[in-house]
């Protein structure tokens, strides 16, 4: 079958080749003087991650996982597994962690109840302060600040919904403007790409 | 009287007029009242990627602008949907709640824990119920062979929506649909995600996802899809031409919102109240066939 290309944002590449089944992500051994003791607990320090420690890898995430299906690569049970080792620099700079498609199959069938879209988050969360967010999420945010809304104002939608008598939308938000920078999620700068 | 603060989201009155045209088309037949809050932002659940405080803080936003109209709010969206009710459910955590407060009073909101949303589907089937919808029917929709898609957001988390469906098994769709008097077609990939949420990171994803579904409805002489989220929507209807060209097929299913088709029901101008001379895949079968029926 011929299987397309991954792109993360706009511009790093994935190549995969479904011949290949499943790649180990990271080839080389982790040695344990690479691991942080610290990463789970800076992780459980977010409220959203709570349940970490009650994953026992069962893998029910990743087999109802509609992405790891498709792109492998992608695996919440490893990506668990990953940060409870202490594997803060892999887990924070994978391309891998902002594919989600947010469908919530792995916190549905959880069998210990663990939540790991909101894990994820975090694990989004820590990745974007440490400069890894993908533009796509940085320029949107820059666009909600903007005008609201994820997408900027376009004549063609404006006409249209004047053509169907639709009331028009609100462009300019004081109030988000005002309080979305005390999140500091303005500050957060997209990746730069090295692959 | 059903009265609600309509929250529009961001992408259904820019990118999927119809779905706003059908949905206030559809509530006005049913005595659902309506209002626009200008204030009303994007709903966070994008935000959450880079900071789940903005998240919060957006949504909890959000129910503090309905909240001070004592309005309930009726979202179109499914993944506003999901945002707004997965805060709702944070902030009966006292402390976030007051966190969260203490950010919203510097430019005068608060948000005291009122606000109930409903999806329109939700709406339509607690407050209006499939057997009013079932009486009010005018045209003969069963020569239309179509199968529902529900949007994850819509069933989960399942704590968040209080046990409305079940996730794995959901109903309220088939229902609503089956009350239009349309033909319901069963297929094996009802519960696969659209992978919207993901389109701004990966489109070649997406495109996968939106394959494997396509893939299992050719054969079933589907006359269209009925969906309940424009994301959902974009994904299965604009993004044929690229799967197409992806995966070298000739997919051309039409896609319709949930209100679309209980608006052929009812009798609804489809062009001018229904919008279906927007759809880049043409619904024009499906309307033939429901004026065939006179």
């Amino acid at each position: 079958m011929n299987k397309p290309k991954k792109t993360l944002g706009t511009s790093t590449t994935l190549s995969i080749n479904p011949e290949q089944g499943r790649r180990i992500e990271f080839k080389k051994p982790v040695s344990t003087s690479e691991l942080d003791q610290n990463f789970k607990s800076l992780v459980l320090l977010y409220p959203d991650a709570q349940g970490l420690n009650a994953c026992f890898s069962c893998g029910t995430c990743s087999a109802g996982c509609p992405i790891h299906e498709v792109f492998p690569e992608y695996n919440p049970k490893k990506l668990a597994k990953m940060v409870r080792l202490g594997m803060k620099k892999q887990v924070l700079s994978s391309p891998y962690i902002w594919y989600c498609a947010t469908c919530h199959n792995c916190e549905q069938r959880c069998p210990q109840n663990v939540k790991f879209f909101n894990i994820l988050n975090v694990l989004k969360n820590m990745a974007a302060k440490e400069g890894y967010a993908p533009a796509a999420w940085v320029e949107q945010t820059r666009q909600v600040i903007e005008t609201g809304i994820v997408f900027p104002t376009e004549d063609n939608w404006v006409k249209k919904r004047e053509g169907f008598l639709l009331p028009p939308l609100k462009e300019d938000h004081q109030k988000l403007k005002k309080i979305i920078k005390s999140t500091s999620i303005d500050k957060v700068k997209p990746r730069v790409n090295s692959e | 009287m059903n009265k609600y603060a309509l929250f529009l989201g961001c992408t259904t009155p820019t990118k999927v007029l119809q779905y706003e045209l059908a949905s206030r088309w559809v509530c006005k037949y049913f005595g659902i009242e309506l209002i626009d809050i200008e204030d009303f932002v994007c709903c966070g659940i994008n935000q959450v990627n880079l900071s789940i405080e903005t998240g919060l803080l957006m949504a909890t936003m959000n129910l503090a602008f309905a909240e001070a109209r004592e309005l309930d709010i009726l979202t179109l969206c499914a993944a506003c949907t999901g945002a707004l009710a997965e805060t709702i459910e944070k902030l009966n955590d006292t402390i976030t709640r007051n966190r969260i407060n203490e950010k919203l009073r510097t430019v005068g909101l608060e948000y005291k824990g009122k606000v109930k949303v409903k999806h329109i589907s939700r709406v339509l089937y607690e407050d209006i119920g499939v057997e009013k919808i079932k009486r009010e029917v005018k045209k003969d929709l069963s020569s239309l062979r179509v199968v529902p898609h529900y949007g994850c957001h819509y069933l989960k988390p399942k704590s968040a929506f209080g046990g409305f469906e079940e996730p794995d098994n959901p109903k309220t769709l088939h229902e609503l649909i089956s009350a239009t008097g349309a033909h319901l077609v069963e297929y094996e990939t009802l519960g696969l995600c659209c992978g919207g949420k993901v389109f701004p990171v990966s489109e070649d994803l997406v495109d996968s996802l939106v394959q494997k579904k396509l893939n299992d409805l050719m054969g079933k002489e589907i006359d269209a899809m009925v969906l309940q989220c424009q994301t959902c929507y974009l994904m299965y209807s604009d993004r044929q031409k690229e799967v197409n060209k992806e995966y070298n097929k000739q997919y051309n299913l039409p896609v319709l919102l949930y209100p679309q088709l209980l608006g052929l029901a009812l009798g609804a101008d489809s062009v001018k109240d229904l919008g279906l001379g927007l759809h880049i895949i043409s619904p024009d079968k499906i309307i033939a066939k429901v004026a065939a029926y006179k």
